[in-house]
């Protein structure tokens, strides 16, 4: 059985059908790329899954465990955390502090008010150790808005580590980076592998073909097809989708 | 550090400490940190003796000022809570001190003359109306919630207004004084004052201490990346509900002890323009900041005071400060200290 199944996923704004009728599967232990050109609704469908888009039909089921009816805060429990395309990050928070909160998410209640939270040590332990596996342990003290762009998005990624996910939804991971910083991060995404399934919406073919599993490619809000990155790169349809778009707009 | 030389000195100048000039750019706090950590002290011993010496200065009278400035404080503390650290602008927080007034009004009316059993049911009912109010207005953003908070204060002034048996529109005054108890009712004259002070340093130190917690942290974040709250697994509605209702009820003490304060209590002080009067003096205290709200107060109160007795049209003066504070202090009178020789 997969570790994640979407089933007839639908989304409709106004006459619009952003998602139809998704199926999606990511197995244990799997890399499964989201590609498709802009406007395919691959945002959407990570908003759909994650549950801040609420889905207007279809059902999604991670580990056995059906989680459609579940609020997005109530996902992240059962082990489904996402990043962000336009990264989200606390701006003025320092990157410790920003790292605290995530860290205390999900260690004990939020609604405990008397005691201070700097001297909780488990939870600085925990901030400390998520900085250490992203590389952000030099720069805990620097406020999150100031960190240049590419440590940002690898902030925005730790935070959404701190849930332990079983399946971690990226948006655009590598969206704006330069070369170094999109290497830096495809290493540390391939690095997950062992500790989460990952399902990754990314435009950047490089990083797509060397990190992902299995490929699905979405355009309309429909999958146009799913398989390895040779099925993908040798489908018709796909290649007159990426190549075709400018000539039919 | 590479503000030039003759400016260094200059500030080291005019200050005459050393320090200044090695750090031009820190706060208050972290420059004086002896002085800051007794400040909060020496203000509340300060409060404590007034009473004493007023009469060797013929402040009498301001005793009682004093005591109304606390009780606002009380209130503004809380809107500060959830408005400053939780980003929750809401227009209705007069209503809850509406709430605990008749709430004293009632059990009065009902017989009891117990103070404490009046100001604890004003916390409760408060409480209880911040959770149903709130309830329905946390699952709205932005200007939807201020209308809705607005709505929700407006419906309870008008059913003040309604309710004959405690005076409808003329209000009800409480001719005899709530009881306190045989070991305090008699002492000093002053005793209401003493009690309204330790309650207000008991607030005042209870939200600084929830602004540190862990509870304060998920708070401000909400405040700051909704969004991600969620994403990150926080129970957000219900966080912000907690806060509500907290606020809330501490706003109907507040009322309750406006009631006993002015021996009086009628729709007025729930009127939506006292909401927004409390919110421009949050504001001009500095919002989310640890001094911000009894700042605000202190000087909104003192201002209108003096001015009152100078000349009968002392709102337009108010009106100028406000704009001063929007250009010279957005960010409010506590900030303002935090970087006296930043930014220029």
């Amino acid at each position: 059985m997969s570790l994640f199944v979407a089933e007839g996923l639908v989304k409709r704004f106004g006459g619009l059908l952003a998602t139809d009728h998704v199926d999606l599967a990511v197995e244990r232990g799997e890399i499964h790329a989201l590609i498709g050109p802009n406007g395919a609704g691959k945002s959407t469908l990570v908003n759909l899954i994650s549950g801040l888009l609420p889905a207007d039909a279809g059902r999604i089921v991670l580990d056995g465990v059906d989680l459609t009816a579940l609020a997005p805060h109530q996902r992240v429990h059962h082990g489904l955390a996402r990043c962000f395309q336009i990264t989200s990050v606390f701006r003025n928070d320092s990157v410790r502090d920003n790292l605290l909160l995530a860290v205390q998410a999900q260690a004990g209640s939020s609604f405990r008010c008397l005691r201070r939270r700097e001297a909780e040590t488990a939870l600085m332990d925990a901030a400390l150790a998520l900085a250490d596996r992203t590389g952000l342990a030099a720069v805990l003290e620097r406020p999150a808005g100031v960190l240049p762009h590419g440590m940002q998005k690898r902030l925005d990624l730790a935070l959404a580590l701190a849930a332990h996910p079983r399946l971690l939804l990226l948006d655009e991971p590598m969206a704006g980076m330069g070369p170094e910083d999109s290497v830096q991060m495809i290493e540390l995404i391939g690095r997950l592998r062992s500790e989460t399934a990952i399902l990754l919406i990314e435009h950047d073919m490089d990083a797509v073909f060397r990190l992902a599993d299995r490929i699905s490619v979405l355009v309309y809000g429909r999958v146009l097809t799913s398989g390895d990155a040779a099925h993908v790169k040798g489908h018709a349809e796909v290649q007159s989708v990426y190549l075709g778009t400018e000539a039919h707009a | 550090m590479n503000r030039p030389a003759s400016d260094s000195s200059r500030v080291a100048a005019t200050t005459g400490a050393a320090a200044v000039a090695e750090h031009p750019h820190q706060p208050f706090a972290v420059r004086f940190p002896g002085f800051a950590r007794r400040l909060p002290w020496l203000v509340l011993a300060i409060l404590a003796l007034f009473p004493l010496l007023a009469p060797t200065f013929g402040l009498e009278y301001y005793v009682g000022f004093v005591r109304r400035l606390l009780i606002v404080a009380i209130a503004a503390s809380s809107l500060n809570f959830i408005l400053g650290y939780g980003g929750m602008a809401a227009l209705g927080h007069a209503g809850f001190i509406g709430v605990g007034a008749y709430t004293v009004v009632a059990l009065v009316e009902a017989g009891f003359s117990s103070a404490w059993l009046a100001w604890g049911g004003a916390l409760v009912v408060a409480g209880l109306s911040a959770a149903l109010i709130g309830a329905v207005s946390l699952r709205t953003r932005g200007v939807y919630f201020i209308m809705i908070t607005l709505a929700f204060a407006q419906m309870l002034y008008y059913l003040a207004v309604s309710l004959r048996t405690y005076g409808g529109d003329d209000g009800y005054g409480l001719y005899t004084p709530l009881e306190m108890g045989v070991w305090l009712d008699g002492v000093h004259p002053d005793v209401f004052y003493w009690v309204v002070l330790v309650i207000a340093a008991l607030v005042f130190a209870c939200f600084s201490r929830v602004a540190h917690s862990r509870y304060g942290h998920a708070l401000r974040g909400i405040r700051d990346n909704e969004t991600r709250m969620v994403a990150l697994g926080y129970p957000v509605y219900r966080l912000k509900l907690a806060g509500f209702i907290a606020a809330g009820a501490v706003a109907g003490l507040a009322g309750g002890l406006l009631a006993s304060h002015n021996a009086f209590v009628s729709p007025a002080m729930m009127h939506w323009t006292q909401s927004a009067l409390l919110l421009v003096m949050v504001m001009l205290g500095g919002l989310g900041r640890r001094w911000g709200a009894p700042l605000g107060v202190a000087l909104w109160l003192v201002l209108e005071e003096t001015l009152k007795m100078h000349t009968d049209y002392w709102h337009w003066p108010l009106g100028v400060l406000l704009l001063l504070a929007v250009f010279h202090a957005p960010q409010g009178l506590a900030a303002l200290s935090e970087r006296r020789e930043g930014g220029r």
